[in-house]
C-alpha cells in the first residue's frame, strides 16, 4: 500500500513480468491408514509478481493443499517450489518461519484473531516476530487500521467486532510486515454478500495500488470474479489456468 | 533455533515483545491462572515454613550451646540414658566435688547444684508458682554465661554463710514486681524470707517444646537451700564443671568419667551411676527432637511443590489445546518453535512467580501462627525468598516445558483446522 496510486507504468509492468511463484511438478501425498492418498498429482504453475489470481475448484480438489504449499505451511512430497527465485525445498523450519513472516500475509476464512488481544495488537502480531522497531511497527499498524476504516475500533476485542470488521483487521494484519504475497483462504466464506464485496474490494485495492501479489482460494464465483486470472484445480491437477 | 543462535539480539527482542501478549493471555484466563497460582503457593508456603523452622532450630541450638557453654560439662547423679530400675539418682557427694576440683586436669570451676521443684513465691499479695529453685555456689551468673540485668551475683560469702539471698529470673520478677525493680526486696520462698540481690537478664529459651521458660527460676546459695529446706546434706543433684580449653572437652569428659568411676568404686562391669552431659549431647537431643518435624515438613513441601507442578502442567496442556488456533496462526505469521516455547514458558513463569510470592506471604503467616502456638521456632531470612523464587523457576521449567514444546511442535495446518470447522 505504500506505492502511489499513479505509479509509473514501466516499473509496474516490469514487475508484472517477474515470476514470483514457480511450481514445478509438485505432488503431495498423505498416508492415511497405510493407504497413500494423492492430493496433488503434479502441479506446474507460474504466478507473476503483481498478479491477482483466484484458485478455484470443488472441495477435495486439492486447492487448500495447494494454498498451504504456496504459504510454506506444507512441503511438497516431490517437485519444487521457488518463491521469488529461492528454492524453498532447501530451507529448514526456522528459515521457512522467517520467510512466511517477511514475504507472505495470510487471510483466513475464520479470521483467526487472538481473542484476548485488541484489534491493534492483532494487527501488530506478525510484526512482533520481525525486525521492525517497536515504534515504527505501531505507527504502521495504526496506519493500516485507518486504511481498513477501523481506527475507532483499535482498542476493541475481536468479540466486539462484526465479522466484516474482524476480516478487515485480519487483512491489516496480513499487510503489517509489507509482504510481497497475500494468500487468502476463502476470505468471504463467513461473510454476507455486501461484506464480501467490501473485503474483495480491499484485496483488489491492495493488489492494484500496493502492487501486492494476491492469491485467493475460493469456490465462490462472485469472489473469484474479482481476480484477473482464474486457476481451476481438479483432482489434484491444474485443469485450467 | 538457527535464526535465534545466529542473532541473539533478535531472539531477545522477540522474547521481550511477546511478554505483553503472555500477560494478556493469563489475564484472559483468570480462574485458571488463579488455580495454578494457588497450587504453587501451597508448595512454596510449606517450603517457607520448613526453611524458616530449620533456621530457627539451628539458631535455638546455637543459643543453647552458647548458654550451656562449649567449655563446660554437667554431671548428674544416676544413669539417665539407661535408667536401671532402683538405681539411686543421688550419687554425687561433696567429697566427689572436692576430689574433682582438686585433681581433674584442665578444670577451673566445679560448681555443685541442686534444686527443688514447684515452690510458691510470694511478694505482698502476689503469688507465683515457680517451677524450679536452684541451689548454686558463688558466681552462678558468670558460670552460666548469663548476664545480670541488675544487681550482683552470688558471692562466696553468701554460700559460706548460708545467706537468705537470691537471684531472680525474668519471669518471676515480672510476675511479682511488674516493671518495678526487685532489687533489695524480700520475697517469701515457700516460708523463707529471701532478699533479692540480682536479676538475671531475659533469656527467652524454652525447653524442647514445653512452655516452661528457662527464665522462670530463682537461684539461692546451695548451702541455704540445703539447710532451710532440709535436703540431704551428703549428696547433691548436679555438678557443673568448666574447663580452660573447649577443644579438649572430649578428653576432659573421659578423664572425669574415669575419676568418678574410681571415686564411686565401680568395677569394670558396673554401669556408670552418673551421667555427663556436654553441649554436643544437648545438640544431639535437639536435633533428634526437631528432626522428625523437619522431615515431615520437608516431605510435605516436596509433595506440595510437585502437586503444584502437575496442576501447572495440566492446565497448560488444557490451555495449549484450547488455543490451537492461536498457536497455528502465530506459526503461520512466522513465529518459530523457539518463540512459541518461550511464550508458553513465560506464561508458566509468571504464574509460578506470582504463586511463589503468594506462598511466601502465606508461609510467613503460617509460621507466625505456628511459633505463636509454640510448635516451632522460626527465623525468616532472605534465603527464604531466594529459595522460593528458585522453586518458582524450577517448577515453571520442569513442568511447563512439555506443554510449551507441544505448542511449539504443532503443525500449523492441523492447529488452524482444529480451531474451527
Amino acid at each position: 500500500m505504500n506505492a502511489p496510486a499513479d505509479a509509473p507504468a514501466a516499473p509496474a509492468a516490469s514487475r508484472a513480468r517477474e515470476t514470483l511463484i514457480e511450481l514445478a511438478d509438485v505432488t503431495r501425498t498423505y498416508v492415511m491408514a497405510d493407504t497413500p492418498h494423492t492430493v496433488l498429482a503434479g502441479v506446474t504453475l507460474d504466478i507473476a509478481a503483481g498478479e491477482f489470481a483466484a484458485i478455484m475448484g470443488p472441495s477435495g480438489s486439492g486447492k487448500s493443499t495447494l494454498l498451504h504449499i504456496l504459504g510454506l505451511l506444507d512441503r511438497p512430497t516431490s517437485g519444487s517450489y521457488r518463491l521469488g527465485g529461492r528454492d524453498t525445498g532447501k530451507l529448514d523450519d526456522d528459515a521457512l518461519s522467517r520467510l512466511r513472516n517477511q514475504a507472505i500475509g495470510f487471510v483466513f476464512q475464520s479470521f483467526y484473531l487472538v481473542p484476548y488481544a485488541t484489534a491493534l495488537d492483532n494487527v501488530l502480531l506478525p510484526g512482533l516476530y520481525s525486525d521492525t522497531p517497536g515504534a515504527a511497527l505501531r505507527r504502521r499498524g495504526e496506519a493500516l487500521l485507518a486504511q481498513v476504516g477501523l481506527s475507532a475500533q483499535a482498542g476493541h476485542k475481536p468479540s466486539q467486532l462484526s465479522g466484516g470488521q474482524q476480516q478487515r483487521v485480519a487483512l491489516a494484519r496480513a499487510l503489517v510486515n509489507d509482504p510481497d504475497l497475500i494468500l487468502a483462504d476463502e476470505p468471504t466464506g463467513q461473510l454476507d454478500s455486501a461484506t464480501s464485496a467490501e473485503i474483495m474490494g480491499l484485496l483488489a485495492t491492495v493488489n492494484r495500488e500496493a502492487g501486492k501479489t494476491v492469491i485467493v482460494v475460493t469456490h465462490d464465483q462472485a469472489t473469484a470474479a474479482y481476480a484477473r486470472r482464474q486457476i481451476l484445480v481438479h483432482d489434484g491437477r491444474i485443469a485450467k489456468s | 533455533m538457527t535464526a535465534a543462535s545466529r542473532s541473539p539480539r533478535r531472539a531477545l527482542r522477540i522474547l521481550w515483545r511477546i511478554q505483553r501478549m503472555a500477560l494478556l493471555a493469563l489475564l484472559a484466563h483468570k480462574a485458571r491462572s488463579a488455580f495454578v497460582i494457588a497450587a504453587v503457593a501451597m508448595g512454596v508456603a510449606a517450603l517457607t515454613v520448613i526453611v524458616a523452622s530449620v533456621d530457627g532450630a539451628r539458631r535455638k541450638a546455637l543459643e543453647i550451646v552458647d548458654f550451656f557453654g562449649p567449655d563446660a560439662v554437667m554431671v548428674l547423679g544416676g544413669d539417665i540414658e539407661n535408667r536401671p530400675v532402683g538405681q539411686r539418682i543421688y550419687t554425687l557427694t561433696w567429697a566427689d566435688a572436692r576430689a574433682v576440683a582438686r585433681s581433674l586436669p584442665g578444670a577451673y570451676a566445679v560448681l555443685p547444684m541442686r534444686s527443688i521443684r514447684q515452690i510458691t513465691l510470694k511478694y505482698d499479695n502476689r503469688n507465683h508458682e515457680s517451677p524450679v529453685v536452684v541451689g548454686a555456689t558463688e558466681n552462678y551468673a558468670r558460670a552460666w554465661n548469663w548476664p545480670l540485668a541488675e544487681g550482683r551475683d552470688l558471692s562466696e560469702e553468701d554460700v559460706a554463710r548460708g545467706a537468705k539471698v537470691a537471684l531472680i529470673g525474668d519471669e518471676p520478677a515480672r510476675q511479682l514486681f511488674g516493671d518495678a525493680s526487685p532489687l533489695g526486696r524480700t520475697i517469701m520462698v515457700k516460708n523463707l524470707p529471701v532478699q533479692i540481690v540480682g536479676r538475671l537478664a531475659y533469656r527467652g529459651l524454652s525447653g524442647g517444646g514445653s512452655d516452661v521458660t528457662i527464665d522462670d527460676r530463682i537461684i539461692m546459695p546451695i548451702s541455704t537451700l540445703t539447710q532451710r529446706f532440709n535436703l540431704d546434706r551428703k549428696y547433691f543433684r548436679g555438678l557443673r564443671i568448666k574447663f580452660h580449653d573447649p577443644d579438649l572437652i572430649d578428653t576432659h569428659k573421659d578423664n572425669l568419667r574415669a575419676l568418678l568411676r574410681h571415686l564411686h568404686h565401680l568395677g569394670p562391669t558396673d554401669n556408670d551411676d552418673f551421667t555427663i552431659i556436654s553441649a554436643s549431647e544437648i545438640l544431639k537431643f535437639l536435633t533428634a527432637f526437631t528432626g522428625g518435624l523437619v522431615a515431615f515438613l520437608g516431605i510435605t513441601a516436596g509433595v506440595a511443590i510437585v502437586v503444584g507442578g502437575f496442576v501447572l502442567a495440566n492446565l497448560m496442556f488444557l490451555s495449549v489445546s484450547e488455543r490451537k488456533a492461536e498457536i497455528g496462526l502465530r506459526k503461520a505469521v512466522g513465529a518459530s518453535g523457539a518463540a512459541l516455547t518461550a511464550q508458553f514458558l513465560s506464561e508458566a513463569l509468571y504464574l509460578t512467580l506470582a504463586g511463589s510470592l503468594a506462598g511466601v506471604a502465606l508461609g510467613v503467616a503460617l509460621g507466625e501462627s505456628l511459633s505463636r502456638l509454640g510448635l516451632l521456632q522460626l527465623r525468616l531470612s532472605p534465603k527464604v525468598f531466594v529459595l522460593s523464587l528458585a522453586a518458582a523457576v524450577v517448577i515453571a521449567l520442569v513442568f511447563g516445558l512439555r506443554p510449551a514444546r507441544k505448542a511449539a511442535a504443532m503443525d500449523p495446518i492441523e492447529a488452524l483446522r482444529g480451531g474451527d470447522d
